[in-house]
């Protein structure tokens, strides 16, 4: 049994096909996603992630079907992700940014926080201490109290990741994590997931346009092309394999894609 | 050091003038006055608290002996502070706009209303209320749960509403509340209609004290204890998740915020301040009609939290403070002061003003202030006097 | 339960709905013509609708006090009131939105749906103020014009006045203008446009600001059309009779699809039938029980249900929704 499988998952709008009969699965390491623009990348994640239904198939974390669930129960159960167009809480600081990933890991309720039960008291302390442990990971921890929305660029898509870590992932999804950044700060942040696969044993699935940055770092390539997967294995095979060749020259546009 | 004399000689001085000039409305406005500056000064902590204690424990009261109009607008104050503080929950925190808000506060009212007086015969049989005063103090509890339920029952069915389309079903829902509490004389007589519900059950006080204090003290406490819990709320797991709400939605939900319980918690957190606020407003009262929870008491109340600063508290306290007692105090004041002139034909530039039209009543016009405040801040200054500070956390230093 | 009576005044109520139905209709466009293009509830349309019918009792009274009322002939009157009503809501409408509005045009959603709020209490007060000080009451009754109290008896139990005939065809006439005007003009296709893609059509050479002053301008029209034809039916207005029909007039827009002209007629005549329904057949229906005064509630349930249900309205406009 695959850590994560997903299998024939189908997903139509309207009349559309985004999705169809795809299969993935994850055990370890860093799995990439590539595919030219509307290939279903990130409609496949906003069904690993809930935000979505399949019209068919099923998807399962450690033996457990997820479809149907909530978003929020799908995080609890140790998924969790970034968006393509950054989705920080714009008004809220850095920290307390990191605090709200960790709320499906705080099992306390509103008569502790009302109270401020011994365990309301240990459980602050000990989630603040993380949150700092977490933006010092990712090298924020300057900007702990900075508002979200004056950081720059890569440190709020790098605020991002240790957000969506807060919530003790053990599958973290990362929607082009590197869109924006220079090839120097996207080799730093590729580093820092290497380093996170190794010591947390996480698996990350990435989305990315960076072919650089995705066939230096990924342990399996799964290309998608209008909705169907067609190709996967490893970062060289899927280099060379026509068929992936031929969807990438004869429809890359050149704007960007909508989510 | 020089503050510290100020802010000591300030609330000194206008306790005072206060006591000499028991009817001047401005002398009032100074003692309110020197309460805000001593709540803002550079100051220590420990003289902050005692002259915030001395004001609101032993000098107002004392300044409500002279004159118990001030009392009242006191408490009305208060009453208004806690409205504002659970709408800043809803509002401020979790960014859900609600507009009909006032039906909290009347379900609170209605709930002690109706048992409290000889009117819950009429609906039961028998004889046997209006209940006894000391099951006030339990209906404190009961009008804050069943609040608290609207809150939620509202919620359920608005969950999947966004931002105006969210305001204009609460407004509806607001209307719904009082066209029944206008209504529900009938078939079974529930609420006696426009009429309204009299007389209403009044709980012992202790020590003897006189109503009007007493219940200025009650408001003052349960105006405490909602500082507590909403400052709680906020410093918490559950703020920090209604905070992630209004700012994304969706990504909240990603990140593992439980999107339906924490809206419901929010609707009933909120509600449940208005509720009890009701219940002490029914019994201080002794007479409750429809009339008191109009729409216009919603965007009142709205008004207080936009002008205070959406999710600061002491923006909403700030905010309550200055539109009650310009309603109560200046619009009422002005009314009064142009009375005289009119009366000793006074005469401003060859106009004399016992000429102004009779419908002419300063006193009339909340609904003006409420609009002024409204768009002046939107355009001006959208994050209120005292914006909501982000706070500083122990643990980064 | 009398049979009889519930059939035989049927034919009554259901001209009372459809009057009912074309007042919601008028204001009802206005809401829905802003809403298209700038996404936004004109909370303050409720007000500019009754300074309509303020202006329109202020101009009849100006010529009965001059003595034209009776002199001239009733349709130049009305032309006369519906004109200035028009203009002078119309106009309303296009400051509101300079003042309060624009300046917040790109705020996060709420800031100008709040500033909206504000002005309709501001101007509720203002019309109150200015009453109160010009003619020292703000509780005004149309002056009656004879010829509109006619009455013709079509059968037993149905009589229609020449000013419901007035008010029907006073709305037919406004609806009909602007379906030309959206559908047949320049300034319509520009207005479309506008709704549709604001950054395109202004790439287009459209001026965005101008077309959406323009919008405020007719929708403003419209409710001061309305206005008039509120005071003339109805009679008694006061500064604070806008807000309920503002409300039902909302709910019809968004019964209808908002943002949809078609459906703010649709959703106006559904409204008004409901509710001339309720108001007469609830009481007689449940024994007294429930009173023709939950119409009201009726109303705000119908619009409850289908924001929840079917936000995209009966003619399926979708709605846009930005969190």
């Amino acid at each position: 049994m695959h850590l994560f499988e997903a299998r024939g998952v189908t997903k139509r709008f309207g009349g559309l096909t985004a999705l169809h009969a795809v299969d993935f699965a994850v055990d370890r390491g860093i799995s990439s996603i590539i595919g030219p623009n509307g290939a279903g990348k990130t409609t496949l994640f906003n069904i690993f992630t809930g935000l979505y239904s399949a019209d068919e198939g099923t998807v399962t974390f450690r033996d457990r079907s997820i479809l149907g669930r909530r978003p929020d129960q799908i995080t609890a159960l140790g998924i969790c992700r970034t968006f393509q167009n950054i989705r920080l809480f714009a008004n809220m600081t850095a920290i307390e940014n990191v605090l709200v990933g960790m709320n499906s890991r705080i099992a306390l309720g509103l008569w502790d926080v009302l109270s401020h039960s011994p365990g309301f008291r240990r459980t602050e302390t000990a989630v603040a201490a993380r949150a700092l442990a977490l933006l010092e990971r990712v090298g924020l921890q300057a900007n702990a109290n900075d508002v979200a929305r004056n950081l720059p660029y890569g440190d709020r898509r790098r605020l991002e990741l240790a957000r969506a870590l807060a919530s003790e992932p053990a599958l973290l999804l990362l929607d082009e994590p590197t869109a924006g950044m220079t090839q120097g700060e996207a080799g730093a942040l590729m580093r820092l997931l290497r380093g996170l696969v190794a010591d947390l044993g996480l698996a990350i699935i990435l989305i990315e346009h960076n072919m650089r940055v995705v066939m230096e770092v990924s342990d399996w390539v799964t290309v998608l092309d209008h909705g169907e997967r067609i190709a996967e294995g490893a970062p060289r095979e899927v280099q060379e394999n026509p068929r992936v060749i031929e969807a990438y020259l004869g429809t890359r546009s050149p704007g960007r894609r909508r989510a | 050091m020089i503050q510290s004399l100020l802010a000591v000689a300030l609330t000194g001085v206008s306790a005072f003038a206060v006591a000499v000039y028991p009817r001047s409305v401005l002398v009032f406005l100074l003692f309110q006055g020197s309460i805000l500056f001593a709540y803002r000064a550079r100051i220590p902590d420990w003289l902050r608290w005692s002259l915030l204690a001395a004001a609101l424990l032993v000098l107002m009261p004392a300044i409500g002996y002279y004159n118990g109009y001030y009392l009242e607008v006191a408490t009305q104050v208060g009453i208004f502070v806690a409205l504002a503080l659970g709408l800043n929950i809803v509002v401020g925190l979790a960014g859900l706009l609600d507009l009909g808000y006032v039906a909290f506060f009347a379900v609170g009212a209605y709930s002690w209303a109706i048992v409290g007086s000889p009117h819950a015969n009429v609906i039961f049989g028998g004889e046997s209320f209006p209940l006894a005063g000391g099951w006030f103090y339990l209906f404190l509890l009961v009008g804050l749960g069943v609040a608290a339920l609207t809150g939620v029952l509202l919620g359920l069915p608005v969950l999947r509403l966004h931002g105006d389309y969210l305001a204009v079903v609460t407004l509806g829902f607001g209307e719904v509340i009082r066209v029944l509490a206008n209504n529900l004389d009938k078939p079974i007589n529930f609420t006696n209609g426009p009429k309204g519900i009299t007389p209403i059950s009044r709980p012992p006080t202790p020590l003897g004290l006189p109503y009007g204090e007493y219940f200025y003290f009650l408001a003052l406490l349960i105006v405490i204890v909602v500082v507590l819990v909403n400052r709680r709320l906020e410093n918490s797991h559950i703020g920090r998740a209604w905070e992630a709400i209004r700012e994304d939605e969706l990504a909240a939900r990603a990140m593992g915020v439980p999107l339906v319980r924490m809206k419901l918690m929010a609707f009933a957190c909120g509600a449940s301040f208005a509720g009890i606020m009701g219940v002490l407003f029914s019994a201080k009262q002794i007479f409750i009609n429809p009339e008191s929870f109009t729409f216009l008491e919603s965007i009142g109340v709205l008004a207080m939290v936009i002008l205070g600063g959406m999710g600061s508290i002491p923006g909403a306290i700030l905010g309550a403070t200055v539109v009650t007692v310009l309603n109560l105090q200046v619009l009422k004041g002005f009314s009064l002061w142009l009375n005289e002139l009119k009366n000793a034909g006074v005469t401003v530039l060859g106009y004399s003003l016992a000429d102004l039209p009779t419908q002419f009543e300063p006193a009339k016009y909340e609904r003006m202030v409420f609009g002024i405040i409204l768009v002046l801040m939107m355009i001006y200054r959208p994050q209120g006097i005292f914006p909501a500070r982000r706070r500083q956390r122990e643990m980064t230093q | 339960m009398d049979v009889a009576l519930l059939i035989g005044i049927f034919p009554q109520v259901l001209l009372d709905g459809i009057i009912l139905g074309f007042m919601y209709a008028l204001i009802a466009l206005g809401y829905t013509m802003v809403y298209g293009v700038l996404e936004f509830i004109n909370f303050a349309h409720s007000e500019i609708f009754i300074v309509g019918a303020f202006v329109g009792v202020e101009v009849m009274l100006g010529l009965k006090s001059a003595g034209l009322l009776d002199g001239l002939p009733w349709p130049v009157v009305l032309v006369l009131v519906l004109v200035a009503g028009m203009a002078g809501s119309g106009l309303l409408a296009v400051t509101v939105e300079r003042v309060a509005y624009r300046p917040l045009r790109n705020a996060p959603r709420l800031i100008p749906l709040i500033s909206a709020i504000g002005i309709s209490f501001f101007l509720q007060d203002m019309i109150r103020l200015f009453e109160s000080l010009w003619r020292n009451a703000f509780n005004l009754v149309y002056p009656t014009l004879d010829a509109l109290n006619l009455r013709f008896e079509l059968t037993e139990t149905l009589d229609v006045s020449v000013k419901s005939l007035v008010v029907i065809g006073g709305a037919l006439g406004m609806l009909w203008a602007l379906h030309m005007i959206v559908n047949r003009t320049k300034v319509g296709t520009a207005i479309r446009a506008v709704a549709e893609d604001q950054a395109a059509a202004s790439l287009m050479g459209i001026d965005v600001n101008r077309i959406i002053s323009l919008t405020f301008l007719i929708g403003g029209a419209m409710g001061g059309a309305a206005g008039v034809l509120f005071g003339v039916q109805y009679g008694l207005i006061n500064p604070y009779s806008g807000f309920i029909p503002g409300l039902k007039a909302f709910t019809a827009a968004v019964l209808g699809g908002i943002g949809n002209i078609p459906g703010a007629m649709v959703g106006g005549l559904v409204l008004g039938l409901l509710e001339a329904f309720a108001a007469s057949y609830l009481s007689l229906l449940t024994g007294g029980a429930f009173g023709a005064e939950y119409k009201d509630i009726l109303a705000f349930s119908i619009l409850i249900l289908i924001l929840i249900f079917r936000p995209k309205g009966l003619l399926g406009e979708v709605v846009r929704e930005r969190a």
